[in-house]
Order: structure tokens, then sequence, then C-alpha cells
């Protein structure tokens, strides 16, 4: 899988790079602002491109601006975000342009080798990633009493936060150690108590999750 | 409380209170003059030539001219500095001498036929000139030029060639000054002198009407009744003088409608004057108005109905600032010389000045009273202004301080992201790697290791920099004089230090001194391309005084950059203050006061 990635900081650009190459990525080229990377994603063509959110010459949200860019011109490019701090706004703005092939993490997620390079598959594979952090931030959300989100059960609760992370069935039943017909049971209550409508796929769900969680 | 009244003297007002002998003669000759030509009158009549023949006639033909000499005498003693004054009189004395051609004496009449006309000149220039006394713009001056002209060398000219019997009236007396009698020349002249009133005339009520337009409110107040006499009279004699010219046989009827209007015009002018003096009376309203208590009382308004100029403006001066404010403490611009508009200084410890119309100029003594009347009231009024200027200031401080909070806040988070942050989601990447590596290549996995703890290092010792910068511990632990010796050995540039200081300050006065010096350091080592900078602090008599002076090319901006605003926000949020002296080519000394009892 070829990867490109854009980041301010050498220090960042090159760790993540190193660290792309041990899990087996091949790094096809890397950019210090938002620019270099849509001219080096016109000329790669990569399967994934990572990109900070904060990069000059603002150091905003250049990186998100970015992928938006990417997104309309190269719709077959995955994209991951990476971001410093937790800002459920930006990760939702992200999936609003199509959940398919994006992903939204904390920086620090990168240090786990294997979390990482599952995430960058996932995102190549047209899956979803949502950081953890954010989703717990999501579903932790102080909530009124006649909110629907308290009538799940627990077991409910994790299956939506890993629903939001961009999960699959088949990843939820494996990390519940469940089944993934149990894992479908659980699905439909949770979007018949939400009262979101049933969609079977993957990708549309995890918007439809996180945006319910947003409004709440 | 003296007055001063801008681009007038301050003098003449007061000097010319007390009544002269001059003033007294003038009285005594114009009754005198008015009696003459009373008995004059009543005793001859009035010839067909001079005065028309009407009810009440003498008696006011007397009153005018007393009227106009009255008008005079009041205007002498309160406002001599206004030429008005001598020609209201002359004005009046002109019109009693011109009665003297009813006279059946020749000389008396030879001298009334002379004098006959220049009450038209002088009344023409009262009109013109009220109520300042000055002829304003080229053409009013030539309009009176004119005349001036026409009554005095064009009508001795006349009384050459006209025979009194022919060219005056049939019971008239000889007219001594006739040389050689020309019928040709006399009406020849006559046609001059009536074409020409009659353009003057025209001439004069555009010009009225045109400054009328342009006038403010207090202006048109102050004319008003001048004004319209003026139009007035104007009107009639053109009408008069054309009728002549169109031949009608007996004009008596528009003559006496001339000679009534005429007579307005000095009414007029004593209206004004008692007008003025009844708004004095508005003064004693003024003093209750001001004497009772509560917020809502507005010397501002008060003083502006007082004084009928709806635009007045006070100024305080606000001396911190050096400059006038109103009563909310905002910038008040003095007017500039040569506009529309007066200021009025009110001599008190506070000057507040009074920003006017110019109309009010010519009304000094009124200004003066109500000023007066005023006093205690501006002054209660400039202490709030004061208050309420340096609210302002602090208010513009206090912005600057949370923005500079703000700041500091941003750049904080820009330092720990750009820096501290970073590094340690780098030496989180090194630490998966080599746990990635760790089974099977453990080899390769060591100088990773390594590596990660030299990052490690690196990372602490930029926190602690940071942390140093947020808020030098050594301040709160060990005092200004340990903390300002670390700044010193810290410093780029040399850096000699002395210190007179013994035991602890209040904290937020050791804080302000130290980012003083810290601030003048760096800007030191910044810009000034000094070799070596001399840091004093020392502390006597409950002020503390710092000072940093390096030996650079100086020229630093005086308290506009920033930084310094900020030093010196802090500084004076302490009730101290912050002096920079930085001449080009000497250095730059920064020194800071503050109290530290």
């Amino acid at each position: 899988m070829r990867v490109v990635v854009a980041d301010d900081a050498a220090l960042l650009r090159e760790g993540l790079a190193r660290l792309l190459l041990e899990a087996g990525f091949e790094v096809a080229g890397l950019a210090a602002d938002a620019d270099a990377l849509l001219d080096l994603v016109e000329q790669a063509r990569p399967d994934v491109a990572i990109v900070d959110i904060r990069m000059p010459p603002t150091h905003t949200d250049e990186g998100l601006r970015a992928a938006k860019l990417i997104r309309e011109r190269w719709p077959d490019v995955g994209i991951l975000v990476l971001s410093q701090h937790v800002h459920a706004g930006y990760a939702i703005e992200l999936l609003s342009a199509g959940t398919e092939g994006v992903g939204y993490l904390l920086k620090e997620r990168v240090s786990d080798l294997a979390e990482l390079a599952s995430s960058v598959q996932r995102v190549g594979a047209g899956g979803s990633v949502l950081d953890p952090t954010v989703v717990t931030q999501l579903v932790g959300r102080r909530r009124e009493a006649d909110d629907p989100v308290k009538r799940l059960t627990e077991r409910e609760r994790e299956v939506l936060a890993l629903m939001a992370e961009g999960r699959s069935n088949k990843a939820i039943a494996e990390r519940l150690f469940v089944s993934e017909y149990t894992v479908e049971k659980h699905v439909g209550n949770i979007f018949t108590t939400l009262r979101l409508p049933v969609s079977p796929d993957d990708h549309r769900r995890v918007l439809a999750v996180v945006a319910f969680l947003n409004a709440q | 409380m003296g007055i001063s009244t801008a681009e007038t003297r301050p003098a003449t007002t007061a000097a010319a209170r007390g009544v002269t002998v001059w003033q007294i003669a003038t009285a005594v000759a114009g009754l005198l003059a008015g009696a003459g030509v009373a008995w004059i009158l009543s005793r001859h009549g009035s010839n067909s030539f001079g005065v028309p023949k009407l009810p009440f006639a003498v008696p006011v033909v007397v009153l005018v001219g007393w009227s106009f000499i009255a008008g005079g005498l009041l205007y002498w003693r309160s406002r001599p500095e206004n030429h008005l004054w001598a020609v209201l009189i002359f004005q009046g004395f002109a019109w009693f001498g011109s009665m003297l051609n009813n006279s059946p004496n020749p000389v008396l009449f030879t001298i009334g036929q002379l004098v006959y006309p220049w009450q038209y000149a002088s009344g023409l220039y009262l009109i013109l000139s009220f109520p300042s006394g000055r002829l304003r713009g080229g053409l009013a001056r030539a309009m009176v030029a004119i005349a001036i002209f026409l009554v005095t060398v064009g009508n001795l000219f006349w009384l050459l060639f006209a025979d009194s019997h022919h060219s005056m009236c049939r019971t008239c007396p000889a007219n001594l000054l006739e040389v050689t009698r020309d019928d040709a020349v006399v009406v020849g002249v006559f046609y001059v002198f009536r074409i020409s009133g009659i353009v003057i005339a025209l001439t004069s009520i555009g010009l009225l009407a045109l400054r009328w337009r342009r006038a403010s409110r207090a202006q048109r107040h102050a004319v008003m009744p001048v004004a319209v006499a003026g139009v007035v009279a104007f009107c009639a004699l053109t009408v008069s003088y054309g009728a002549r010219l169109a031949g009608a046989s007996s004009p008596n009827a528009l003559d006496a409608f001339a000679f009534y209007a005429a007579a307005a015009v000095p009414v007029a002018v004593l209206a004004v004057l008692i007008q003025r003096r009844l708004a004095r009376g508005a003064v004693a309203g003024l003093v209750v108005e001001l004497g009772e208590p509560g917020p809502g009382a507005d010397p501002r308004a008060a003083l502006s109905r007082a004084l009928g100029d709806p635009s007045l403006a006070l100024g305080y001066w606000f001396a911190a600032e050096s400059r006038y404010v109103d009563r909310n403490g905002r910038p008040v611009e003095l007017p500039e010389a040569g506009g529309g508009r007066r200021s009025t200084v009110v001599e008190r410890d506070g000057q507040p000045v009074l920003i006017h119309d110019a109309a009010l100029e010519h009304n000094a003594g009124l200004v003066e009273s109500v000023s007066a009347a005023a006093g205690l009231a501006l002054q209660n009024e400039r202490l709030q202004a004061e208050l309420r200027a340096r609210l302002v200031e602090l208010q513009a401080s206090r912005a600057r301080l949370v923005e500079a909070t703000d700041a500091e806040r941003r750049r904080i988070e820009r330092d720990l992201h750009d820096g501290t942050q970073q590094r340690l989601v780098s030496i989180a990447m090194s630490l998966g790697l080599a746990e990635a590596k760790l089974p099977a290549d453990p080899e390769h996995a060591k100088p990773i290791v390594a590596e990660t703890r030299t990052a490690l290092a690196v990372a602490l010792a930029e926190l602690r920099d940071l942390t140093q910068g947020i808020y030098p511990t050594i301040l709160s632990e060990r005092g200004l004089s340990a903390a300002l010796d670390e700044l010193c050995s810290r410093s780029a540039l040399t850096a000699h230090l002395r210190l007179f200081l013994d035991g602890r300050l209040p904290i937020p006065v050791e804080t302000a001194a130290y980012y003083v010096v810290s601030e003048a350091l760096t800007n030191a080592a910044k810009h000034s391309r000094a070799a070596e900078v001399r840091v004093a602090a020392s502390c006597s008599n409950g002020i503390l005084t710092v000072e940093v002076a390096d030996d650079g090319v100086g020229g630093a901006g005086n308290g506009r950059g920033s930084g310094l605003r900020g030093l010196a926000d802090r500084v004076e949020a302490l009730d101290g203050r912050l002096t920079v002296s930085s001449p080009p080519g000497r250095g730059t000394t920064l020194r800071a006061e503050f109290p530290c009892g």
C-alpha cells in the first residue's frame, strides 16, 4: 500500500515515515504543507494520505481543507487526518464529506505501530476510522434524562462506540469476543432505540451514529 | 474669576466699566441736539423737502435720533472695542443734522443739506456690519465705500450747482454753497444718486439674505431684529426712489413708508441690546438650575439654554493626557481660529473652556456672567470629567492587559504545540518502533531507545525554558535581587548590575520590575547594537527605581511599541511610572518607578 505524509514538523514527518516503512507500507513522498501535499497526491496517487491538521501558513485547519480538496479531486485516495487536539467538530466536518476512506486520529495514537498499521489499512481499503478519544467524548457527553442514549445497555453503548470508531460488525465481534450475530442484534437494538434509519452499509452508519451523538 | 475670549483682548471688557467724561458729554450733546431739532421743527414746521408731513413726525424724529445715540452709548460702555458704538452715535447726530434743512436760516439750511445724506452711508454700514462692527467681504466694503463717496463728494458736487428754490423747495432759504446754477447737472446727479441707491439697497438685501442662509442659529438670533429692519428700510428706499425715477408726482405715502422704515433701524438695534440684557436675567435661572443637586444636572445643557447656543460644548482640562475632555472623559478639540466657533477659557484651576458659536463673541458680557454663575458647577463637573477620563484610560489599559494575556496564552499554546508536544509524539513513535523491533531484532532496537532518551532530555530542557518564561520561579522563591542577578547573567549582552535592595518587596512590584528589566534586556540585545548594558535597582523613601541603560544607537519608540505599552500598563497598574529616554546615538534608558511602601 502506498502512503504519503504531510506534516510541517520534520521530526514527526520522518518518524512517521520510519514507522510506516517498519509496518511494511511504501512511503511515496513527504510534504511540509498543504500545497506540497496536493502536488504530491497528484503525482504519486497514493492509496492513503496522512495529513497533519495544523500546518502553515495559519496553523489552524489547513490539513482539513487540503483533505476536502483531495476528497473532491481524487475520491479514491484515502485520507487519515492527524490532530494533536480532540475536536469532535473537525472529525464530523471531515466525515460529512463522505465516510469512505476517511480517518481522524490523535497524533499520539501513531506510537502503537499495530494500531497505526490497521488504521492506514482500513482507510486505504475504503473504511473509516474515528479516534476512540473523540468517540468517548461524543458518547460520554452529559445527557438529559430523556436522551435515548441513556436507554441503551452497557454493552450496546460499547457497540455504539466501536461503530462510531468505524469498525465493521466483524471487527466489533472480534473485539468484544462475541459472535457476529450477537453484534448484529445489538446494532439492531441500538438503531431502534435511537430511531435511526437502519443502514446495512458500515460506512454510512458511521456518519449516522456520529452525527446523532454530536447533535444530542 | 476672569474671562478671556479668544481673539479679543481680555483687558478691554473689564476696563471699560466706568462711565467716562466723553460718554457724559456725548449724552448731553445728544439731548441738546434732539431738543434743538425739536424746537426748529415745531417752530418752523418742516419744509416740503425735509421731513414728510406726517402725524407724530416731530416726536418720531427726536426719538429716532436719541435711540441711535443711546444705543451707541450702551455699546460704548459694554463693548468699546466694537466700533459700532461710534457708527451709532454718528448716525444719531447725522440724523439730527439732516433735520437742520428744515430751518429758515440759510447757514443751518446749508449745513443740513450737506449733512442730510450722511445717515444713509452710516446706516448702510450699521446694517451690513451688525453686530461685529466689521464689514466682511469685498462686496460689503465696496458698497459702503461707494455710499460714502456719493454722500460726501457727490452731495457737495450737487450742492455747487443746485439752486435751492428751483431744485429743493420753494420756501427753502438760499443754498450758500451754490456757485453757479446748472439744472442739467442737478437732474443728472439726482439720477445717479437714485440709481446707485437702488443698486446698493438691492445688493445689500441680497447680502443679508446670503448671510442669513449661512448663519448658525445663535447668529440668526443675534442679528434678526436689525436684519429685518434693514431689509424693510432697503425695500422702502428702493420703492421710494423707484417711484421718483418713474416720475410719480406725489410720492408722499411712499416717503412716509421709507421714513418710518428708517426709524425702525435704531429701534431694532435697541431691541437687540435689550434682548441681551434680558438674557443675563437667564443667568439667575442658571444659578438655581445648577445649584440643584442630583446627577441629572448637566451644566452643558443649562449653559446652552442660558446662552441660546444649542451647539455649545464644554471642555475640561485633563492634565494627565494634556488635552481637553468632555464630561464623559472623551477628547474635545478646540476650534481653530477663523472658523465659526470660538472658545472662551473660564480661568479657574481646571480651566474649563466653553466652545461656542462665534456669534456669542459679541456678547462677552453674557458669556462672562453665565460662566461666573456656572463656576462652581463647572468645577464639580471638571472633577467628574477628570474621573471619567481616567476611567476611559483605565478601561483602555484593562482591555490591553486582557489582550496581552490572550496573546501570552496563544504564545504558550504555540510553544507547547510546536515544541514539547511534537517531541513527545516523536518520542512515542520511536518507542513504538523500538517495541516493534524488540522481539525479532533487539540489536536494532537498542540505538532507537538511546535516541529516544536523548529526545526526552531535549524535550525536558525545552519544557524547563518554557515554564521559566511563563513565570520566573526564582522570583517567587528568592526575590527580585536573585532574579535580576540571574537575568543579567543570562543576558546576551554584558550586563552590569547594581542593587540597593534589602528584603522582599510586594510580589506584584517585584514581578513588574523583573519584566521591565527582562524586556529592556531583550530589546537591547535585539535592537540597540549596544556593547553593554547597566542595570540598577534601588529602593529608597518608599520608591523602587529600576533602570536599564544601554550604550547603543538609541531612537527607540517612545511608548508606541506594544511591548513597551504593555510594560507601561503593568507599571501604571501599580501606580508606577515608566519613562523611556532614547535620543538617537546616545543609548536607551528605560526607567520604572513604583511606590513600594
